[in-house]
Parts: structure tokens; C-alpha cells; sequence
């Protein structure tokens, strides 16, 4: 059985970097690896993740495919959730009504990009101020305190099953079988990866380009209003600044992941593994004090070494020739 | 954008050719501008039209501006450079440690323009030697100048910035205009003269054309995008120091946000993201469209949280009917 | 003594030989046509003429002195320039700015002298009896025809001596023709060399001195103009006589069937007009044409691909309107285009799923994928069509061409469909594998499929087509079948030459 697109290299050279980060934090504080720790790790790194999963697809699409509006998309749906709460609804409803305002939001980029041939990068940019300001109109810039709410509801982002945290076991993990079997097993997945590898190839071979590439952005739309809920459960507060650098974020896991950038490779198991090292990393550091913020800067160092990496060997391979 | 299906007689003898006025965009801006400032004047009651609302709206959008020259070029190139806030956070915290250090405002003026010429010469670096893609590089250097910018300050906000620097660069006048408009608007024309008249400014747009054309007909790219990235460095150098000019105080959210909205009064002003089409008078426009929205929003008491929502509004309408317009115009 | 000299030039593309040895030699003064058709190496023999590519082997000796271009810039120095069918341009530069590119006239310091440099093409402009206005125009505003004149006028500032034009007129008005003609003309008069590379015949006599037919990367023949008459010269080009397909297929004409697909009256301003078409079933019908002459925009436009503007198409007598391929598909129709790289292979993707992208809805199961059934269906075709390659999971783009080329006709054959259109089924192909997909094509037919094939390769629609539609700038000319189907007629039919034409 082949599945479609599936290159190993980059998830092994994940694998060990997970392997060392893991190891060199275990060496310097032994207590990191209690399994409190290790859940505290999973909880960094699942809400990024999940929008990395999305953000896989989009990129993998092609025609300069990127998603600039998730963490804006998180945002503004955590808002929403906020204030259905807030209005009385019971927390499920409240839920699944967030759930399909990320659907809709995520369906004006698809229209927006594949429609009116907006480029994704502007597109998405737009967005990311369209949603970014009405999260901020909808609540007055004020966090909605949602520490009252149902304790179901909080249990989303603070609860555990068999001792993982709840949205790693319950939620995250489903979700990247779901996003590896679309990707790698299902018609949907084929289809996007030749669409990313050649648009006219594709569009000539009877595959809906503009669809394929539409329904990308919407699946990221709904991962990105669920993390954002789960954010929501896990803080006890829908904040309308939530998530602010997960565009950045998520771009760079995905590519540190073994996505390039040009549409057609790649793979969420490479994501999945990338947002495993990032977690890691960022928690080994807050957890040596440093200040939170160096999460971003040390992603971003990873992803320029990484890359020069692979660019410089591949030039002198090339030269060689 | 749009797919060529016939790859070989893509264009046919006495086919229908798209001919568009030159200036057709920048008249449109022009229209779209003066239906803002006359629909936010009516709406404020003439308090667009006072001095102190004016002089505010000219020292915000000089300090759009003038990375927007720069973001201009690199866009023109073919290129993108998304650092550009995190750099203005990092120059900015570097020259208000100088600041404090009680360097004069003489000697720190160099620091931040060197600063800044630095950080674009690592883009550029990062894009030209490493050959990684303009936006994954500079989204690296992005979240790496933020980093640093806590790595200066740690937790403090820097104040002890002379007041002099507000006094001449925001306050001062010539004529009517704020001295940094002016600089901004002296910048623009430099920059869209550059552009036009001499074979530096003819090889930025032959490189955007065709990049392949331009290396084999002897230009060097290189060279080209060096100056582009350099160049936008050094003016997100100056606009820091603008910056603290406007507010005098440093904090390690400085600059955030800072580059969409440079990027989109570029891109508004109808410089193409795929390189080779556009220029300074476009951008001077969007720059005046972005700047004036957020200005009306202030004006207009609305919630200023609606700025966002305007000016995203505002890109999607713009670049969606001309973008739609090029589909419908190769369909038909 | 020959300016230019070429000798024993061979060029290897990942095991195909564009280039098997080819000699050629050109004078100032002198207007030589070279004939070939798509494949058949002409435009690699110009790359490397004017330094995008090095031969593999072989000489080039340019005044007596022997050359070795490694970059363009080599040939330009050397006074060699080329004018390509589809120009190289800075679409949003000036037409002034597109002449001097990277050669400014400026100051000392960088200054721009558009004066000097619009004075210095001035000369040039007039000689082209083109106005100084479009100078100021932006280059993308100009219709093809000026595009390729402001090039000619570029090369001539670079100071020139060798031109090369690579099929000029596919994209020009007959107005236009006549006047790059006189402007060639005139420049050779100057004494310089001029290259022309063509598909159409009636244009040699007007211009050529010399002749000379390039096939499958060799020269099979070159004459001086004055030692042909036009029947010599469609003997000359039409046998292109070292083709030889495996069996003349002509007399194996079978009985047509009801009409599958109908076309009636179809229109596409600057494309096409008033195109008919009958394609019966269990027959191949030839579509033989010239570039630019609609054959490629008609077949789109039954395929959903570009839509026509007027007309109808019918698919067994029911009205269709397809707006994508996708749907035209589902209705049966399948089409396999003519650019194998840009819009055929998806190169860094295995052979399996090249295969099987047109087919994915039959293999799926729910949201899912039966990957036996696709890997075994990939097998199947691999070996039906004999595609050599190591397994269904090699990477398409590393087999070479003919492979490339018989994987993407099994894509379509493979399926089940009632019209397949085949684009240049056969193009810049190695001659055995030609013949074997002639054969799967014959195939087919007997099957009881409507196949259409488009050529601008005379023998091939000769030696797979039962019958043959001629078109001719953007319409129908001549049908022919039987006896009348002789290349002598078709050929001139396609190109509009004497009056024989209408050989049905």
C-alpha cells in the first residue's frame, strides 16, 4: 500500500532533534521529564498545532497557498464562543455555532482567493485586520471572563483523560489521524498534492482546482476556531488578542516540518513532529526562566539555520554534478 | 495569476488586446481618497480640517511612508520583506538604550540608521547567498528581531528620549507641513525618480518583468535585490526614530502590527506582488488611504477597533475587483 | 566562404537525441530557411547558436575564427541575435526601456539619456519604418506583430550581423507578414545573414535562398532556392523521406460510424470561426494544421477548458456546454494536451499517481482511496503500453520522454470514454516509440472510440488517420479521406498555397 507524497527524511531528522532537545533539557534538570512536565509540554503545543495542521494544506495547495488570518480566525472565534456563553447559551451549542463561524471564516478567505484571485498573501492579510477588528469591536477590547462557565466546558482545555491532557488525547491527536488520513489516504489528499505539483496538469486532468484549494482554507478556518476554543477553555477567558503570532507560528512549524513552500510536499506527520520540537524547546526554556517570548525568536532561528541547511547542501550537491 | 491553457499560440493573430490607461489606477485612488476625506469631513463636522487633526494625520503617514518607499522596491523586485515592524521594535530599542545612555540625539541619529542597514543586509543575505524565499526569511528575521528587542530592553520601557527629536521632526514646521512630512515627501520623490530616470531604478522593474530576461540581457539581480532589502533597512532605521519622535517611549511591542500596514499601502497603491508594476505616486496614495481611514475612524468616534475591519475591507475591495476584472478580461 | 559555420553539432537532453550531428552554414547576404517540424531540433540548434545551451560536441566557427559561446552574451558579441515567435519581453516597461535593458545609455552617474538612447535607435526605427511614438508605449500594449518588430530593431542597435527568426509570422496578420518580408528582405540587402525558420511553405519561395530541412536532429536535405520548383519543394518537405512509420495505414480505412461528437458553427473572437466538426465513432479522424490555426482552441473548447463563444457541440446528438474539464470528462470526453511538461506530467510525482489522476473517482471508496486498485491498475497500463519504468513509484519526470509521453497517453486511453482528443500525441519523441503509440491509437479506434487526432506532423496524421480535416487560420478548409488524402493536397490546403486546395 503507497500512500500519497510521503517522504521520511524530514520526520527522522525531526525524530532526533525531538530525541536531543528531550535529552539535552532531561541532562541539565532532571525533573523535566515528570510526566508534569510532559503534559505542560502537550499543552503549548497542541492550540498551535492544530492550526499548523491546517496551514499544512493550505501551503501544500500551491499557487503561493499561505494563511495569514488563523490566529485572527482563533481569535474572533473565541470572542464569538465568549459571547454566545455569555448570552445564556448552554456550552455545547455555544461550541458547535463557534465551530461553523470558523467554517464561514475560513470560506470568505477560500472565496476571496480562488474566487476573486485575490493573492493568498494579501487576501489573507485582509482578513487578518477584518477579523482581528471585529474580535475587538465585539467585545470593546475587554477579555470575556468565562471562569464561570460550565466546567465541562473548561474541562476542553484543562481536563485530563487517562491522565493526558484532555485536548491532547480527545482532541489533537484525533485530529491528526483525521488530517493524515485526508492527506496521505483519501482521494481529497491525491488531488491537492497534484494540484499543488502542476495547477494546468491538474486542471486538464479533470481535478477542481479552485475547490481543492477552497476546501483547505476552510478546513484551516475550523482548526483555527477550535484552537481558539480550546484556548478559551484552557485560560478561562475568550481574549480578542488571542493567539497573535500563530500565523507566523504555524508557517514556520510547516515548513519546518518538510512542507515547501512552493505547494505539492509535504506532510502533517512532518507538522505534527515540528510542533512536538517546538513545544519541547519552548517549554525547556521557559522552564530554565527565560522569558516566554524567546519561543518565537528560537522558532524562527530553527527555521533560517534549517533551511540554509538544506539549501547549502543541496548547492554544493548541484555543483558537484 | 491567471492560466495560460494554450502554451504555444497563446495569442493569436487580431486577438483583442487589453489596453489600460497608465494613470487609470492612481485616479481611481485619487477619487477613492477624496470620497473619504469629504464623506470623514461631513461626518466630523470640519474637525478633519484642523491643524492639530492634520498635523497628526502627516506625521503618521510620513512614518508609513518612508518604509513603504523601501517595501516599494522590494516589492517591485519581485520580492517581500515581512520584518520590517520587528526591525523598527529592534532599531527603536537599540537607539533608546543609546538614548538613555545619554549619547546626544546627533550622535545616536547615525546609530539608527547603521542599525537599520544592518538588520536589511541579514534579509537580504539570508535571500541572496542562502537562496531561502523572501517570506520564509524574512518571517525568520521577523520573530529573531523580536526576540532581540526583549534581549535589549528585558522588561523595561525606555523614556529618556530627547525631546528635541519631537520638537524638530514633528513639531517644526515647513510651511504647513511637518518636517517629517516633508522628509517623507522628499524621500518619495527621490525614490520615484531613482526609479524612473536612472538605470538602477530601469533594472528594479526589468528584474520584476522578467528575471530570466534581465540576467541574461546583463543585469544583475543580485546587486539589485542587495540594494532593495539594504535599502528598506535603512529607511525602517529612520522611521524608528521617527517613531520616537511621535511617542517618545520605547516598549518591546513597538513596531507590531507596524508592516501589514505597510504592506497594504503598497499593495494599495497598486504595486503588484508579483514584481515589476507600480511605483512611489501608487504607494503615496495608499499610504494617504490607510492612514486617512484609520484618521476618520478616530474622528468619527467610532470604536477605533473598526480600523481593522475598514482597512481590510478596503484591500479586499480594491485588489478583488481589479483581480477579478483581469479574469473576466482573459475569460472573455 | 560561409560566415557561419557549424559543424557536426550534437545535443543529449537525459538520454534523447535532440541533436545527432547536424552541419550548417550560413552567408551575409543570404536568406536561409530552415524547415523542420515540433521536435525535429530546430530550436535547439538556435539555443545554442546563440549561447542558452552548449552543444555536447561539434564546432562553431564565425569568420574563420572558431567559437565557444558559454552564455548569450558571447553570442551577441559575436553578432548573433535571435527574434522568437513568442518574444521575451518586460511587459510593463516602455518599448524604449525594453530595447536597452541592461545595455543604458546614461551618465556618469546613472543618469538615464533617454534622448541619446532614442536617438542611437532612431536609424533603426526608420529603417523598420516604425514610428518614434511607440517609443514612449508600454511594450505590453503593442499586438504581438510590434512586439517581435521592436525585438528586431534591439537586435539591430546590438549591431547584428546573424538574425534569426523562429517563426515569425505563426502569430502575424497577413499585413504583417508583408511587411517583416520587405523588412527582411532589406536587411539582407544590408549583407546580413538571416536565419527563417518555418512551417509554412508558401512563404520560402518568397524569401528563402537556401533550404534546409531538419528531421528527428539531422539535416535530410538543403538546396539553393533557384534548383527548386514548388513541387520539389513539397516533395522536399512533405516526404521529410527518412520517416518511415512501421506500415502506411491509409488503405486500412474502415467503415465510419454514427458521428459521436458534433461541433457546429463554433466561434471564439481571435481564435477560431464557424468551425464544424463531425468525429464519427471506430475511426481516427486527423485534425492537420498549422500553429495558430484553431485546432488546439477548438479541442478546448469541447473539453471545458475554453469555452467558446458561439456554436454548439453535441455529444451523441445531446447538446453539451461543458465549462470545465472536469465536467467534459464525466460527459466522456478526454483530452491530452500538447505541452508534456506544463501541462501534462507532475514531474516529482510517481508514475502510479500520473496515471491515475484522471480516474481517482472510480478508485475511491467513500472519502477514501483504494491503493491496491490504483497501484494494480497502474501496473496494468505500465504493461499494456509498455511504459519502461522501474516500478509504478518512480518519479515521472526521471523517465525519458517517450516513456513520459506513452504514461500520459495511458492515462487517457486507459479510460473509458467516448471522444479522445490527442494533442501532438506524438511530439519531440524518439520514432519507435511514435510508431508504438500510432498503433495504440489504431487500437482504440477498433475499440469503437471517437479519436481525434491534431498534428502538425504530416506523415503522422497520414499514417494514423482514417480521414483528415484541414483547418486554416481559425477555420475548416478542406476533409478528405480515402484517396484524396494526399500529402501533397493537405499540405497545401493547410497552408493556402495553389488550387488544389479543397481536395474533398
Amino acid at each position: 500500500m503507497t500512500a500519497s507524497g510521503f517522504d521520511a527524511t524530514r520526520p527522522i531528522l525531526l525524530l532526533i532533534m525531538l530525541v536531543l532537545a528531550l535529552g539535552g533539557f532531561a541532562v541539565g534538570h532532571p525533573g523535566i521529564l515528570s510526566p508534569d512536565n510532559l503534559n505542560s509540554m502537550a499543552v503549548f503545543g497542541v492550540e498551535i498545532g492544530m492550526i499548523a495542521l491546517g496551514q499544512t494544506l493550505v501551503i501544500c495547495g500551491g499557487d503561493s497557498g499561505i494563511d495569514l488570518s488563523v490566529g485572527a480566525i482563533a481569535a474572533l472565534s473565541q470572542v464569538v464562543l465568549g459571547l454566545l456563553i455569555h448570552a445564556g447559551l448552554p456550552w455545547l451549542p455555544a461550541v458547535l455555532l463557534t465551530l461553523s463561524a470558523g467554517l464561514v471564516l475560513g470560506l470568505v478567505n477560500a472565496v476571496a482567493i480562488n474566487w476573486f484571485r485575490i493573492p493568498p498573501i494579501i487576501a489573507t492579510l485582509a482578513t487578518l485586520f477584518g477579523y482581528d477588528g471585529l474580535a475587538l469591536v465585539a467585545t470593546g477590547g475587554v477579555n470575556i471572563d468565562l471562569t464561570h462557565a460550565s466546567p465541562r466546558f473548561l474541562a476542553i482545555g484543562q481536563g485530563y483523560a487517562l491522565h493526558i491532557p484532555f485536548q491532547l488525547l480527545c482532541l489533537y491527536l484525533p485530529l491528526l489521524l483525521l488530517f493524515v488520513y485526508a492527506q496521505h489516504f483519501s482521494r481529497y489528499g491525491r488531488a491537492l498534492y497534484l494540484a499543488g505539483s502542476n495547477e494546468l496538469a491538474a486542471r486538464l486532468a479533470g481535478l477542481r482546482v479552485a475547490r481543492l484549494r477552497g476546501a483547505a482554507y476552510v478546513a484551516t478556518g475550523l482548526v483555527s476556531a477550535l484552537a481558539g476554543i480550546v484556548g478559551a477553555a484552557r485560560l478561562g477567558t475568550a481574549r480578542p488578542d488571542a493567539a497573535s503570532h500563530a500565523n507566523l507560528i504555524s508557517i514556520a512549524i510547516v515548513v519546518l516540518g518538510g512542507t515547501g513552500i512552493f505547494g505539492g510536499t509535504g506532510s502533517v506527520i512532518g507538522t505534527a513532529l515540528a510542533t512536538a520540537v517546538i513545544a519541547v524547546i519552548d517549554y525547556g526554556l521557559s522552564y530554565n526562566d527565560f522569558n516566554p517570548i524567546y519561543q518565537a525568536g528560537m522558532i524562527g532561528s530553527i527555521l533560517i539555520v534549517l533551511m540554509l541547511a538544506e539549501n547549502l547542501v543541496g548547492y554544493r550537491r548541484s555543483r558537484t554534478r | 495569476m491567471t492560466l495560460s491553457i494554450t502554451s504555444v499560440s497563446a495569442a493569436p493573430p487580431g486577438a483583442p488586446r487589453r489596453i489600460r490607461m497608465p494613470a487609470g489606477r492612481e485616479f481611481l485612488l485619487l477619487v477613492t481618497l477624496g470620497l473619504l476625506v469629504a464623506g470623514i469631513s461631513a461626518g466630523s463636522r470640519g474637525a478633519f480640517w484642523t491643524s492639530v487633526n492634520l498635523n497628526n494625520l502627516f506625521v503618521s503617514s510620513a512614518i508609513t511612508a518612508i518604509p513603504a518607499i523601501g517595501m516599494t522596491v522590494v516589492i517591485l523586485t519581485g520580492g517581500i520583506d515581512v520584518s520590517t515592524g520587528s526591525m523598527l521594535g529592534l532599531v527603536a530599542a537599540i537607539g533608546g538604550t543609546c538614548f538613555a545612555a545619554g549619547w546626544s540625539l546627533a550622535a545616536t541619529i547615525p546609530v539608527f540608521l547603521a542599525t537599520g542597514a544592518a538588520l536589511g543586509l541579514v534579509n537580504a543575505l539570508l535571500i541572496i547567498q542562502g537562496r531561502i524565499p523572501p517570506v520564509i526569511a524574512t518571517l525568520g528575521t521577523l520573530s529573531i528581531y523580536r526576540m532581540l528587542v526583549f534581549v535589549v530592553l528585558g522588561s523595561n520601557w525606555l523614556t529618556q528620549i530627547p525631546p528635541a527629536l519631537t520638537t524638530i521632526f514633528v513639531m517644526d514646521h515647513l510651511w504647513f507641513l511637518p518636517v517629517v512630512a516633508v522628509i517623507a515627501l522628499a524621500l518619495l520623490i527621490v525614490a520615484a525618480l531613482f526609479l524612473r530616470h536612472f538605470r538602477w531604478g530601469r533594472h528594479v522593474y526589468a528584474l520584476g518583468n522578467n528575471e530570466e530576461a534581465a540576467r541574461l540581457a546583463g543585469i544583475r539581480p543580485n546587486r539589485i535585490k542587495l540594494t532593495a532589502y539594504v535599502g528598506l533597512g535603512l529607511l525602517t532605521g529612520f522611521a524608528a526614530l521617527l517613531t520616537l519622535g511621535e511617542s517618545p517611549m520605547v516598549q518591546t511591542s513597538t513596531g507590531s502590527g507596524f508592516v501589514l500596514q505597510v504592506i497594504a499601502a503598497v499593495v494599495l497603491g497598486g504595486t503588484e506582488l508579483s514584481g515589476g508594476r507600480g511605483g512611489m505616486l501608487g504607494t503615496l496614495l495608499g499610504t494617504l488611504i490607510v492612514e486617512v481611514v484609520n484618521d476618520g475612524i478616530v474622528l468619527l468616534h467610532i470604536q477605533p477597533f473598526w480600523s481593522g475591519v475598514a482597512l481590510g475591507g478596503v484591500i479586499l475591495v480594491a485588489i478583488g475587483a481589479s483581480s477579478r476584472r483581469h479574469v473576466m478580461e482573459n475569460q472573455a | 566562404m560561409p560566415h557561419v559555420e557549424l559543424s557536426g553539432i550534437a545535443k543529449n537532453f537525459g538520454g534523447v537525441h535532440a541533436l545527432k550531428g547536424v552541419d550548417l552554414s550560413l552567408d551575409l547576404g543570404r536568406t536561409h530557411a530552415l524547415l523542420g517540424e515540433n521536435g525535429a531540433g530546430k530550436s535547439t540548434l538556435i539555443r545554442i547558436l546563440t549561447g542558452a545551451i552548449t552543444p555536447d560536441s561539434g564546432s562553431i566557427t564565425i569568420g574563420g575564427v572558431q567559437h565557444r559561446f558559454r552564455h548569450p552574451e558571447d553570442a551577441q558579441e559575436a553578432g548573433i541575435a535571435a527574434v522568437y515567435q513568442e518574444p521575451a519581453i518586460y511587459p510593463h516597461l516602455s518599448v524604449l526601456e525594453n530595447i536597452f535593458a541592461g545595455r543604458e545609455i546614461t551618465t556618469r552617474f546613472g543618469l538615464i539619456r533617454k534622448e541619446a538612447m532614442a536617438a542611437s535607435v532612431r536609424p533603426w526605427l526608420d529603417r523598420l519604418e516604425l514610428s518614434p511614438d511607440l517609443l514612449e508605449k508600454r511594450m505590453s500594449q503593442l499586438s504581438l506583430g510590434y512586439q517581435q518588430l521592436i525585438l528586431i530593431a534591439k537586435a539591430l542597435t546590438q549591431e547584428a550581423r546573424i538574425l534569426i527568426f523562429d517563426e515569425p509570422t505563426s502569430i502575424l496578420s497577413a499585413s504583417e507578414t508583408d511587411r517583416l518580408f520587405a523588412i527582411i528582405n532589406r536587411l539582407r540587402a544590408d549583407g546580413r545573414g538571416i536565419v527563417y525558420i518555418t512551417h509554412r511553405l508558401d512563404e520560402i519561395p518568397r524569401i528563402a535562398d537556401q533550404v534546409t530541412v531538419l528531421t528527428d536532429g539531422r539535416v535530410t536535405g538543403s538546396a539553393p532556392m533557384g534548383d527548386l520548383d514548388e513541387a520539389s519543394l513539397l516533395a522536399l518537405m512533405a516526404g521529410r523521406s527518412s520517416r518511415d512509420y512501421a506500415e502506411p495505414l491509409r488503405h486500412r480505412e474502415r467503415a465510419a460510424g454514427p458521428p459521436v461528437l458534433e461541433v457546429e458553427g463554433l466561434g471564439r473572437a481571435g481564435y477560431y470561426q464557424g468551425v464544424n466538426w463531425s468525429m464519427p465513432r471506430g475511426i481516427v479522424t486527423g485534425v492537420y494544421g498549422l500553429v495558430g490555426s484553431g485546432r488546439s482552441e477548438v479541442a478546448l473548447a469541447v473539453f471545458g477548458a475554453m469555452p467558446a463563444h458561439s456554436g454548439t457541440i453535441r455529444l451523441e446528438g445531446e447538446t453539451i456546454a461543458p465549462r470545465s474539464p472536469a465536467e467534459a470528462i464525466r460527459l466522456g470526453i478526454g483530452y491530452l494536451p500538447e505541452d508534456r511538461k506544463l501541462q501534462g506530467i507532475f514531474a516529482a510525482k510517481p508514475l502510479e499517481a500520473n496515471l491515475t489522476v484522471n480516474a481517482l473517482r472510480s478508485f475511491g471508496r467513500w472519502f477514501g482511496l483504494d491503493f491496491g486498485g490504483l497501484h494494480a491498475e497502474a501496473r496494468r497500463l505500465m504493461q499494456h503500453y509498455a511504459i519502461k519504468a522501474r516500478n509504478p513509484a518512480t518519479a515521472i519526470g526521471t523517465l525519458s520522454g517517450g516513456n513520459q509521453q506513452k504514461a500520459l497517453f495511458a492515462r487517457w486511453a486507459g479510460r473509458e470514454l467516448r471522444v479522445l482528443i490527442l494533442d501532438e500525441p506524438t511530439r519531440g519523441i524518439d520514432i519507435g516509440t511514435k510508431a508504438e503509440i500510432h498503433h495504440f491509437i489504431r487500437d482504440l479506434a477498433a475499440q469503437g472510440m471517437a479519436v481525434v487526432v491534431i498534428s502538425s506532423d504530416l506523415p503522422e496524421i497520414l499514417a494514423v488517420s482514417d480521414r483528415v480535416i484541414v483547418m486554416r487560420g481559425g477555420g475548416v478548409v478542406a476533409e478528405a479521406s480515402g484517396d484524396a488524402m494526399n500529402a501533397e493536397a493537405i499540405l497545401a490546403a493547410a497552408i493556402g498555397a495553389g488550387q488544389g486546395a479543397r481536395a474533398a
